[in-house]
């Protein structure tokens, strides 16, 4: 056992000022002293409400937010400081409409993205082919993005956040947005890419999504975990996982 | 790889200023608008040199527009897209991709300097010839690079705050006036004088000019080519500096998106 996520009593906070004259400042304590830990080859779900701070905590992990406090490490390494040795190996795909070039073909921002992941250009091309047939945008490649609905503006930033072949992918509501049809595509992918040994780390509001594909989850509620283990182990003795969940936020917020 | 970060993302720029009408009127109406403003002014002053003053000042004019617009305005529009930040979650190195950026935008833009001189030459019938081209070719190749420095210091200021616009918009007329596009930096008040002669595109609009008009004196030329090198090589230590502590900073406010 390898562990590749690596987050101990993890904090941020964001300060946010109002006011020209007598600014106010405002702290949000967003992430508020997470600890968990992640293997290789895991798929890893992260659950909780609106708010909860899964979203913060991703940030994190994907080098783009600097932690308040604690530590926060992937494959051995900061998030904050080593992040040249992490960002060639890890990916991410956030749900919903941004992150897109609308104004370039979905071959072209590949490419583009490829080029910026340092991938050589043949195997680049290669892999676009292969990532497209994956995600059923063949057809639609050398449309400019934005005339692409938004399921396929959803599978595009897939297909991005798998260009650079990650041993992490860090996929954040990943399945907004997409119709039946698709959501089970990513599904099949998120099991491939255990297949082949990579790691995932999802955030879903689709509870029996995470409990068919999860090995192990936590579940936050306003930074802090509130609960985590394996599904069977989160469901215990309640019907369903949707149950259970309901049964631990309510009990925490009391 | 960095060649390659710095080509596509240069041409991908290029793709996307370029089906903007913002940009496509800064790039073909202004530099012709203010050519005609421009020799219209000088004609009467009794100026022989008015059309190099003239093709100049309206084609720095229309090249500062283009790149400042365009520096701060695709910062703000990746911010919105969402891709701002995932430029800052790849390996490539962002001071890569924002001069791949500034590049393109540049290289569109030299444009305007051509519009200019058709301009003053198709309606005025003076055809600004310069005195010495092989001068203006190195100037202009110098006045290139200092143009992008000055663009991705303002860029990398500019990533720091959600208020872009307003920034790019206060930033654009005072660097027209201070750096003499249009009128001598000689015509402003001492004090004024001063902070001109700490911009390394005062310089570089003074060499244009020596080149364009020609100069009694070769040194004085050598000398204020001296004089940008030692100010462009601060700017760009300092543009340096400047982009690691950015760099970090970002990810400590969090404020690369728009939520
Ligand atoms: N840039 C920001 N500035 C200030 N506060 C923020 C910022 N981003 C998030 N927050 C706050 O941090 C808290 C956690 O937000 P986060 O986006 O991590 O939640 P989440 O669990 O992803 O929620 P959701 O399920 O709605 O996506 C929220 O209270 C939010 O208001
Ligand atoms: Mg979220």
């Amino acid at each position: 056992m390898e562990p590749v996520i690596e987050v101990r009593d993890l904090r941020r906070d964001y300060v946010t000022s109002k006011g020209l004259l007598r600014r106010k400042t405002q702290t949000v304590r967003a992430v508020d002293g997470v600890s968990f830990t992640v293997e290789r080859g895991e798929i890893f779900g992260m659950l909780g409400q609106n708010g909860a701070g899964k979203t913060t905590t991703i940030k994190m992990l994907i080098t783009l937010l600097a932690p308040t406090s604690g530590v926060c490490r992937v494959l051995g390494c900061d998030t904050f400081g080593q992040e040249k040795q992490i960002r060639p190996r890890i990916n991410f795909i956030f749900g919903g409409e941004m992150g897109v070039y609308r104004r370039l073909s979905a071959r072209d921002n590949l490419k583009y993205f490829g080029n910026l992941y340092g991938v050589p250009p043949r195997l680049r091309d290669e892999r676009i082919e292969e990532i497209l047939r994956l995600v059923d945008l063949e057809e639609a490649a050398d449309r400019l993005a934005e005339t692409y609905s938004k399921g396929m503006l959803q599978r595009l930033q897939i297909a991005r956040g798998l260009i650079n072949d990650p041993e992490i992918v860090f996929m954040d509501e990943p399945t907004v947005g997409l119709d039946p049809l698709g959501a089970h595509m990513l599904r099949d992918i998120i099991r491939r890419l255990r297949d082949a040994g990579k790691t995932v780390l999802l955030t879903t509001h689709y509870l029996p999504e995470a409990e068919e594909l999860c090995d192990r989850m936590v579940i936050l509620n306003r930074g802090k975990i509130a609960a985590s283990g394996t599904p069977a182990q989160i469901r215990g003795a309640e019907e369903t996982m949707e149950d259970a969940y309901l049964r631990l936020i309510r009990e925490v917020e009391v | 790889m960095t060649w390659q970060v710095l080509l596509s993302t240069m041409l991908l720029q290029m793709k996307q200023s370029f089906v903007r009408p913002m940009f496509r009127f800064c790039l073909l109406a202004n530099p012709v608008l203010n050519t005609i403003l421009i020799c219209e002014m000088f004609r009467s002053s009794g100026r022989t040199d008015f059309a190099a003053y003239a093709v100049l000042g309206a084609g720095l004019m229309g090249l500062w527009c283009c790149i400042c617009f365009s520096s701060a305005g695709d910062l703000n529009r990746e911010r919105y897209m969402g891709t701002l930040s995932l430029l800052f979650a790849v390996p490539a190195p962002v001071e890569t991709v924002l001069w791949g950026k500034i590049l393109g935008n540049t290289l569109l833009s030299l444009g305007t300097l051509l519009l200019a001189w058709l301009t003053a030459g198709v309606l005025y019938e003076t055809w600004a010839i310069p005195a010495r081209p092989g001068w203006l070719l190195l100037v202009l190749v110098i006045t290139i690079l200092c143009f992008l420095q000055v663009s991705v210091l303002t860029a990398w200021l500019l990533t720091l705050s959600r208020k872009t616009t307003l920034y790019m918009n206060c930033l654009e007329l005072p660097v027209v006036f201070l750096c003499g596009f249009v009128v001598p930096v000689e015509e402003l008040p001492a004090w004024l004088q001063a902070i001109s002669n700490l911009l390394p595109p005062t310089w570089a609009v003074r060499l244009l000019r020596m080149a364009v008009a020609g100069v009694p004196d070769e040194n004085a030329f050598w000398r204020c080519l001296g004089i940008l090198a030692v100010l462009m090589l601060a700017a760009g230590l300092l543009s340096r500096r400047c982009g690691r502590a950015v760099d970090r900073r970002v990810r400590v406010l969090g404020n690369l998106e728009v939520c």
